[in-house]
Parts: C-alpha cells; sequence; structure tokens
C-alpha cells in the first residue's frame, strides 16, 4: 500500500522528473512529508511566483517538463502569474497544488481557492484530482499535454485527503490521447503551392519565431535558410535558432527590431513564418503589417493562425516534420535569383545606425559583457529596457541561449528562471540580467541562490526608473513620469551583502570610450568567471531609451530613432 | 448571429474552456444549449461574432483537449426561435426591513 503522495511523487519519477521547485503549505504537507527517499530533488524558493518562474527557467533552457509546487490558496494564486507566462510562451510545465479536502470543497474553507476554476483559461489542461484511484492517469495526462504539440501549462489539484488516502499500486499509467480529426489537415502536398509561390516572389524574407527550437528542428531550418539564402529575421524567442554570422540573418524583428529587419518585412513580397504567433510587438499595427506580403505560416498550433493577417497558405504541423518535407521537396529545384534584393535588404545601406552603441553606454556595457562571455552561456533577461537592449545585442548560436519572457512580459522573472537554468546546466555561465524595477519583484530569490551555492551572474541595470513605462512616458505622454520615479531605491550592493553575496558598482563613465578601459574589461571579466553569485549593479542614465522603437499603432516602417 | 455546434468530450473544465473562448472576447451568449449526444456532448452557441471572430473562436475551440468537432454555420432556426430570457435582470432585490423594525431589533 502506497500513500497518495507517495504515488503522485512515483508517477512524478516515471515521466522523467527528477527536480521540482515549491514552496510547502498546509494542504500540500503529505506531499512534502513523501519526499525524502522519493528520487525527486525539491529546491525550496522563497516565493511561489520564484518556484514557477524557476521551473520555467528550467524548462526553457532543457525543453524538459518544468514541475511547480504550492499548497492551497495563497500558495496556489502566487502560481498565477507563472502559469500564464507559460501558456503566452508555450513551455511545458506542470503546477502540482494542493487543495483543502475533498468534503470542504466549495464551502470557502482556510486557505481554499478554486484554482481549478482561476486558471482553465491560462492551461492547456487541468484536473481537480476526485479519487486516489485517479492519480496515476492524471499525472500521465497532464504530463502529455504539457508536452506535447504546443507546449503549455497544466495544473493539478490534489485535495489533501487523496495525498493522505492509501491503495495498492503497481506502475504508473500511460496515456495514449485519442485523435481529433482537425489536428492535420496539411499534407506534402503543401509544398508545390510553397514552390510556386517562391517562383513568383521578387523579395521574399523569412521569420523565425521559437517553433523550430521547440520542435528540436533547428539544425534542419538552418539547412533551409542556407537553402533559401532570403534575408531572414527572429522574433525575440526565436534568437539563437539563426546561425548570427549567416550573411543573410538580419537579427531581432518587431518593435525595437533592427532597421534592416523591419524595413525588409515592411517591403517583402512573401513573408515566410517559420514558427512564431505575430503577436503585436512583432507586427506593429497589424493591419499595416508586410502590407505587399503573402504569407506562408508554418505552425504547430491551429489557433495562432490568421490571428492578424490572413495566410495564403498555412502549413499546420511540427516543424520537425514540415521543415524537412519542404528542404527535400526544394533540393532539386533551381530557386529564383534574389541576388540584388538580398544586396538592398543585407547591404551595408540598412545596417545599424549606431553599430558599436556609442552615444548609449548601458549598451556600450551589455556588448562588452556578452563578448567576454565564455561560449558555453545562457543569458536570461526581465522585462523592460534592459530586455530590449539584451535582446537586440545578444547574438549567440545557442538556440536555447537567450531566455525571457516575451509574450506575457512578466517582471520578476530573470531571477528565479536563472535559478532553475542553473540548475538545469550546471557547468554553464548563467547571466541573469535584470532591471531595478524587475529585481525587486523577486528579490528574495537571492537567498535561494546562496543557499544553493549557485554561481549566477546577476547584472542589475539601475537607472532608477521603471524604465520602459518611463521612455513611453517621455515619448507619448507628454514626459509625465507618472509613478515610475524610484529613486529612493535599496543600495543593491548592500542588499546583496546582506545575503552574502558579493556585489559590485559600476558607472557610465567607465564603459564610455572605445575601446573600453581595460580596467573595465577586467573587473568585467573577474565578475564573469568567479565561481560564486556575483551582483553588479550598472547606474544608466535615468533618461535612457531602447531605440529603434516601433511607436504603438504604427507600422514597422515607421521605426523612430530618437526623441523627437 | 452565428451558430456554433461543437462536440466534445465532458471532461472537466471543457464546457467552461468552450465558453471561456466567447467570453474572454467580452461576447454576449444570447443562446446555449449543451446536451449529450451519442458517446459525447454537443453545445450549440448563437453567438454576434465579425467574420474574423469566427475563425479565431473556431481554432481556439479546436485547440481545446476535449473538443472533437467545431462547425459553424448560419442561425438555426429552432435556435432563433427559442425566446431569450425574460425575467429580471438582477437578483432578487434584498428583503425590506423598516427603520423600525431595525431600531427595535438593535435594542432588544
Amino acid at each position: 500500500m502506497l500513500k497518495g503522495a507517495e504515488i503522485v511523487l512515483r508517477c512524478l519519477r516515471a515521466e522523467g522528473v527528477d527536480l521540482a521547485f515549491g514552496y510547502p503549505g498546509g494542504a500540500i504537507m503529505p506531499l512534502y512529508d513523501a519526499l525524502e527517499g522519493s528520487g525527486v530533488r525539491h529546491i525550496l524558493t522563497r516565493h511561489e511566483q520564484g518556484a514557477v518562474f524557476a521551473a520555467e527557467g528550467y524548462a526553457r533552457v532543457t525543453g524538459k517538463v518544468g514541475v511547480a509546487i504550492a499548497t492551497s490558496g495563497p500558495g496556489a494564486t502566487n502560481l498565477v502569474t507563472g502559469i500564464a507566462d507559460a501558456k503566452m510562451d508555450s513551455v511545458p510545465l506542470v503546477c502540482i497544488t494542493g487543495q483543502v479536502r475533498s468534503a470542504l470543497i466549495g464551502t470557502d474553507a482556510f486557505q481554499e481557492t478554486d484554482v481549478f476554476g482561476l486558471t482553465l483559461s491560462l492551461t492547456k489542461w487541468s484536473r481537480l484530482v476526485r479519487s486516489i484511484e485517479e492519480i496515476p492517469e492524471v499525472i500521465a495526462q497532464g504530463f502529455h499535454w504539457a508536452r506535447s504539440g504546443r507546449p503549455g501549462p497544466v495544473v493539478l489539484d490534489f485535495p489533501v485527503d487523496l495525498l493522505k488516502a492509501s491503495m495498492e499500486f503497481d506502475r504508473a499509467a500511460a496515456f495514449i490521447p485519442q485523435s481529433k480529426p482537425a489536428e492535420r489537415y496539411t499534407d506534402s502536398s503543401f509544398c508545390e503551392t510553397l514552390i510556386a509561390l517562391l517562383e513568383q516572389a521578387q523579395k521574399p524574407v523569412a521569420l523565425v519565431g521559437a517553433g523550430g527550437k521547440l520542435s528540436g528542428a533547428v539544425e534542419s531550418l538552418r539547412d533551409l535558410l542556407d537553402r533559401l539564402n532570403i534575408p531572414t529575421f527572429a522574433t525575440v524567442h526565436g534568437l539563437g535558432a539563426v546561425r548570427p554570422d549567416a550573411p543573410y540573418y538580419l537579427g531581432m524583428v518587431g518593435m525595437h527590431g533592427t532597421r534592416a529587419a523591419n524595413m525588409a518585412l515592411d517591403e517583402t513580397d512573401l513573408l515566410l513564418v517559420l514558427g512564431a504567433r505575430l503577436d503585436d510587438r512583432v507586427t506593429g499595427e497589424p493591419t499595416r503589417f508586410a502590407p505587399h506580403a503573402r504569407i506562408v505560416h508554418f505552425e504547430i498550433d491551429p489557433a495562432q493562425l490568421d490571428r492578424v493577417r490572413r495566410c495564403e497558405l498555412p502549413v499546420i504541423g511540427d516543424l520537425a516534420e514540415t521543415i524537412p518535407a519542404v528542404a527535400e521537396e526544394i533540393a532539386n529545384f533551381e530557386l529564383p535569383d534574389w541576388s540584388s534584393w538580398r544586396a538592398v535588404a543585407c547591404g551595408p545601406g540598412r545596417a545599424e545606425l549606431d553599430p558599436r552603441g556609442l552615444s548609449q553606454p548601458t549598451v556600450r556595457f551589455l556588448d562588452e559583457l556578452f563578448s567576454r562571455l565564455p561560449e558555453n552561456n545562457v543569458v536570461i533577461t526581465d522585462v523592460g529596457q534592459h530586455q530590449m537592449w539584451a535582446a537586440q545585442r545578444y547574438r549567440s548560436a545557442s538556440p536555447r541561449g537567450f531566455i525571457t519572457s516575451g509574450g506575457l512580459g512578466a517582471m520578476g522573472f530573470a531571477l528565479p528562471a536563472a535559478v532553475g537554468v542553473q540548475l538545469a546546466k550546471p557547468e554553464t555561465t548563467v547571466l541573469c540580467i535584470s532591471g531595478d524595477g524587475g529585481i525587486q519583484m523577486n528579490i528574495q530569490e537571492l537567498a535561494t541562490v546562496k543557499r544553493l551555492g549557485l554561481p549566477i551572474k546577476i547584472v542589475v541595470i539601475d537607472n532608477k526608473y521603471l524604465g520602459m513605462v518611463r521612455q513611453w512616458q517621455q515619448l507619448f505622454y507628454q514626459r509625465n513620469y507618472a509613478e515610475t520615479d524610484l529613486s529612493d531605491n535599496p543600495d543593491f550592493v548592500e542588499i546583496a551583502g546582506a545575503y552574502k553575496i558579493h556585489a559590485a558598482r559600476m558607472g557610465e563613465a567607465e564603459v564610455a570610450e572605445y575601446p573600453m578601459r581595460e580596467t573595465t574589461g577586467d573587473a568585467i571579466d573577474r565578475f564573469l568567471r568567479s565561481p560564486e553569485a556575483e551582483l553588479l549593479v550598472f547606474d544608466c542614465h535615468p533618461e535612457a531609451n531602447v531605440f529603434p522603437m516601433v511607436p504603438a499603432g504604427a507600422a514597422l516602417s515607421e521605426m523612430v530613432f530618437e526623441e523627437e | 448571429m452565428n451558430v456554433f455546434h461543437i462536440r466534445y468530450r465532458n471532461t472537466q473544465g471543457t464546457l467552461m474552456r468552450i465558453l471561456n473562448a466567447a467570453s474572454r472576447r467580452g461576447l454576449d451568449i444570447p443562446y446555449v444549449q449543451a446536451e449529450p449526444v451519442e458517446h459525447t456532448h454537443q453545445i450549440t452557441l448563437l453567438l454576434e461574432v465579425s467574420s474574423k471572430q469566427v475563425g479565431q473562436l473556431c481554432r481556439d475551440w479546436n485547440a481545446i483537449v476535449d473538443v472533437i468537432q467545431v462547425r459553424a454555420g448560419a442561425p438555426l432556426k429552432e435556435a432563433t426561435q427559442v425566446p431569450l430570457w425574460t425575467g429580471t435582470p438582477y437578483p432578487p432585490a434584498m428583503a425590506h426591513i423598516s427603520d423600525d423594525t431595525r431600531a427595535s431589533a438593535a435594542s432588544a
């Protein structure tokens, strides 16, 4: 006989789980009581949101399912932001929550919330478990849905009495889904249409999203792009999927994308979307997005098609299948000569206006930081100006090398996510870049970093403002800096010291020269190569802005490059 | 008005996920009927939506794990003939307590 809690843990092991992040509480106590010897290592964070972001970091860097555990009521509600984040960014995540005992459900009992109901619109699948016998099947099904198709979050809610109850347990269940007729309506004949569209195209481009990474199709995607040799750009989640030194690669596209990428997208007559949702940060004003283009949309989730623009050719399916199918079809096909278009779109006339970032010291600092990173690295950012600066400047061929909260844009993401990444990749240099607003949303996780001895390198870009909001206030609200002033920030060096994490400070003057002062470079090297956790505060000008920028409601061609 | 027929497995939350696809868009749902059909269930919805929303809704519904089939079309005759609910739009009013009663209760 095994208790329900022991069955849960055995089923987690059967799904390959050896690491889970969580925070205990009353209704989940039986699970914590059974942890020792279960084979599941538990990481205690200092807040449930820290746990779910850490689980996300682990999942994003490994491609495995991340697991977060919380108790009922406030424990469960504290998971909600992470669940929403996983939904938006297609992260495989299973959240296990304790619930009040079955007899009390619906009575507004102490620490009771309807976590099943409140996460319905955020989850791919969820269950309130009603009997101990259901546990093996529910866990098998939950993991299946979290990792299959377009990955996403799953919530499994366990009443505490079921975790305490016992039953005979033989082995974990296997789940075989029933097929849906709607799941596959693209066959290989799409290649003929695609080739016809390529033959007619004068200015084709490719837009790469996260789909290639998520389906493990990066190599075949790169081969296809090499073969097509057309101007190519990536969404923030597509960074790393394209070789950054490829001559046709134009960097990030969208609201803070490169000049070359946004111009090419505005002019193209054939847009190949390879595993991207096309959200509004990528498209700009939807009605003016790629105005001359026919769109071919490769996408695993049919729900994402035609959201902003009708596509001429939807290619529904896993990129791991559809990309090789295309590559095979065009292998012997003579592609049109697009060299003159490529010369314009990828030529020096559209290069960045400030390639060395000399007008923006924070960009110079990030450039220096990235150039000195060991090859084996992962960069995690929070949300805001630093996120966009980092996305603009980070160039890596590592498909899972740049991790950020893209769709939801959840401040407080970076530090706990870095915990999950570092635990998954102990030999990797993990660089966590946050802002002075974001770091304070989960700053308590410095305790987790210290407790686990994780050598995470934490950079806080401190402009003493909620910088991105302030930038919008400056540009679009007549400099009315309403409630974005953080000039009374605490001293982050002292805060790190209180957690017994070594910290230092750097200012704009130290990075203003090109090439950079040797002493500054040495300080960055020491920071990056320390065997322990380090925190570096970079004092940024309060009114530093991220450019280029596409104002809300504008077309991508209407980028602004400085305050007008 | 468009009518939608959605065949689904009646598992926990599936009906709510279907309805949520409409409610998250702020759509009123003037008519809804859910019933068992053979070994599954079917919900019929009447919604005032744009042609773009028809496509979005159908794709959202198809993405729900236990949705089996989605069909969209012109309003069904029997659906449009069902009278909309004409009861009071608010919950029953609170029982009136006179000031005298309230005062005597307080002094008791």
